[in-house]
C-alpha cells in the first residue's frame, strides 16, 4: 500500500555510500581545520553535564554518584534525538540543490541527517563510557538490553525525523515551531530530575512519550530495566509513527522537489 | 531506450506570493497568462502545458525557444526530478541529466573525493567510479592538483573537473541545458570532443541551447517549445528555420 515510500525508502537504503559520505562531509565542513573537530562538542557536553552533575545534583540533594549517570546520559540521548528532528526539519530544504539538479531518491537526505548526529553521538558517548567506568552501574546484566534499546530509539527518531521533514519542506514555520517544542519537551522529561522527585505529579512522566524513549537507553545502562510499559509504549510509537510517516511520504514525496 | 510524455502539465507553485489580492494583480496582466492560484490559495506557475510526444532510440532532439518556454522544466521532467502534475511520462534506460556543472562539489574534499561525491550523485556504482577515476583525472590535466582541496582550484579548473566527471557517465539517455563554455581555448576543443563522443554513446539525447549553430549540428530533430507548449516538434532544419524566421518577425 505504500508502494512509492517504501521504494524510495528501500532505493535510498541502498544508496548508503551517497549518504553516509554525503553526512560525513558535513561533519567535516562544520569542523574543518580544528584540531579537535568534533570532539569538543564531547567537551562542551562534558563540561555541562560536570556543572549541572554539581549544581541540580546539590540543589536536589541528590547522591552525586547516582544522580550524575541519571542526569549525563540522559543529557546525551536527548541530544542525539532533539539533533535529529531538529536538523530533519532542514534534510529536504537544505538539499535543495541536489533534489532539483537530480532525481535521487529522497529519503536518502533524511538518512544523511541520522547518519551525521550518529556519528556526532558517537563521539558524545564518550561522556557515557567515563560515567559508567567512574560511577559504574546498579546492575550490569541489563546492558545487553542497549542494543534494542538504542535501535528502536533510532526508529522512532528516524520517524519523527522524516514527518518534520516532509511537513517543513512546505510549512517553512514548522521548524521553529518543533524546536520550541522540543525546549519545552526539556523541562518535563526527567532528565535533570527524576521521577520520583515530582511527588504526586509524576503522571507527567508517565505520560510523556519522550520520557518512555530516554528509558530505554538510559535504563539499560545504568541497570534499570525498561519496563514493559516503556517497551509497549515506544514499540507502538515506532509502528504507528512510521505508517504515518509512510502515508505522509506515499502522498507527499512528489511534491518534494516542487516544495524545496 | 525509449522516452514517452502524455498530456503532461507541470504546475510550479510559488510559495513566496500566496495571497488573493496578488492574484488580482497578476491576473490582470493579460488574458493568455499562465499564473493561476490552486485550490490551496498558492500561486501557481503552468511551466507545461499538455505536452505529449515520444522519444526512440537514435534520436538527437534539440530544445529551442525564447527564456521562460519552459526548456528545462521539460528537461527535469525528463528527468524524473519533477512528477508531472497530471499527465504521465514513461521512461526505458539509464538517464543522466547535466543541468547544473556545479552540482555536488564540496569546497573541503580534494579533487578526487569530489569525483567520487559527484559521481555518486549522478548515479554511478562505486566501483565504476573506481574504473574511471584514472580515465577521469586525466582528462582533467590537473595532475597533483587533483589531491588538494578543491578550494583552492581557479574557477576554470573546478569546470574542468565537474565537466569531466559528469560526461563519464555512461548515459543511455541524456539530457544537456546549455552545454557550457569550459577552460581555455585547448580545453574547448577537448571538451567538445569528448561532449560529441558522449553523444554518440548515448541512444538518446536531449540539448538545450539558444544556439542555432549547436543544435544544428548536433541534433536530427528540433522541439520548439512556447510558453509551455509545443510549437513544433520535427526535422531540425525544418523547425530551427521556422523558429529562427518567427525570431526574425517579432
Amino acid at each position: 500500500m505504500f508502494s512509492t515510500a517504501l521504494q524510495d525508502l528501500s532505493a535510498s537504503i541502498a544508496a548508503w555510500r551517497l549518504w553516509s559520505l554525503l553526512g560525513w562531509l558535513e561533519i567535516r565542513q562544520r569542523y574543518a581545520r580544528s584540531t579537535l573537530g568534533p570532539f569538543w562538542l564531547t567537551i562542551s557536553m562534558g563540561v555541562i553535564v560536570g556543572s549541572i552533575g554539581v549544581v541540580y545534583g546539590t540543589l536536589f540533594n541528590q547522591n552525586i554518584a547516582i544522580y550524575l549517570p541519571m542526569m549525563g546520559i540522559g543529557l546525551v540521548f536527548w541530544s542525539l534525538l532533539t539533533s535529529i528532528i531538529n536538523e530533519s526539519c532542514m534534510a529536504y530544504i537544505n538539499s535543495a540543490g541536489y533534489i532539483r539538479q537530480t532525481a535521487t531518491p529522497k529519503l536518502l537526505f533524511m538518512l544523511q541527517v541520522g547518519w551525521r548526529n550518529f556519528l556526532i553521538f558517537i563521539h558524545n558517548f564518550v561522556i557515557v563510557l567515563l560515567l559508567l567506568v567512574v560511577f559504574g552501574s546498579e546492575d550490569w546484566t541489563t546492558l545487553p538490553l542497549f542494543i534494542p534499546g538504542l535501535l528502536l530509539f533510532i526508529l522512532n527518531a528516524l520517524w519523527i525525523g522524516q514527518v518534520a521533514g516532509l511537513v517543513s519542506a512546505r510549512f517553512r514555520d514548522l521548524p521553529q515551531i518543533i524546536s520550541a517544542m522540543l525546549q519545552m519537551a526539556f523541562y518535563v522529561t526527567p532528565i535533570l530530575f527524576q521521577r520520583s522527585m515530582l511527588h504526586q505529579h509524576q503522571w507527567i512522566v508517565d505520560y510523556n512519550p519522550f520520557a518512555h524513549l530516554l528509558d530505554l537507553v538510559r535504563g539499560p545502562l545504568t541497570g534499570n530495566a525498561p519496563s514493559l510499559l516503556t517497551w509497549g509504549v515506544t514499540g507502538a510509537m515506532a509502528v504507528l509513527g512510521w505508517w504515518l510517516a509512510l502515508m505522509l511520504t506515499e502522498r507527499y514525496l512528489k511534491r518534494i522537489p516542487y516544495w524545496v | 531506450m525509449s522516452i514517452i510524455l502524455q498530456n503532461v502539465s507541470v504546475d510550479l507553485p510559488v510559495f513566496e506570493m500566496s495571497g488573493r489580492s496578488l492574484k488580482k494583480k497578476l491576473a490582470g496582466l493579460g488574458r493568455r497568462n499562465r499564473i493561476a492560484e490552486d485550490n490551496d490559495g498558492v500561486v501557481v506557475v503552468r511551466a507545461l502545458d499538455d505536452l505529449s510526444f515520444s522519444l526512440q532510440e537514435g534520436d538527437r532532439v534539440g530544445l529551442i525557444g525564447r527564456n521562460g518556454a519552459g526548456k528545462s522544466t521539460l528537461l527535469r521532467v525528463l528527468a524524473g526530478i519533477y512528477p508531472p502534475t497530471s499527465g504521465k511520462i514513461y521512461t526505458s534506460g539509464r538517464i543522466v541529466p547535466l543541468l547544473d556543472i556545479s552540482l555536488g562539489m564540496d569546497e573541503l574534499s580534494t579533487g578526487r573525493q569530489n569525483v567520487r561525491l559527484r559521481g555518486l550523485l549522478l548515479g554511478m556504482s562505486d566501483a565504476e567510479i573506481r574504473h574511471k577515476m584514472e580515465e577521469i583525472a586525466t582528462f582533467t590535466e590537473l595532475g597533483d592538483h587533483l589531491d588538494l582541496p578543491l578550494r583552492t582550484y581557479s574557477s576554470g579548473m573546478r569546470l574542468r573537473l565537474a565537466f569531466a566527471v559528469s560526461t563519464a557517465v555512461d548515459a543511455d539517455i541524456l539530457l544537456l541545458d546549455e552545454v557550457i563554455g569550459v577552460g581555455d581555448t585547448s580545453f574547448m576543443k577537448k571538451a567538445e570532443e569528448r561532449m560529441l563522443n558522449l553523444q554518440n554513446r548515448a541512444k538518446i539525447v536531449v540539448l538545450a541551447s539558444h544556439s542555432d549553430e549547436v543544435i544544428r549540428k548536433m541534433c536530427n530533430k528540433a522541439l520548439w517549445m512556447d510558453r509551455g507548449r509545443i510549437q513544433a516538434f520535427g526535422a531540425v532544419d525544418l523547425v530551427t528555420t521556422e523558429y529562427v524566421a518567427e525570431q526574425l518577425l517579432a
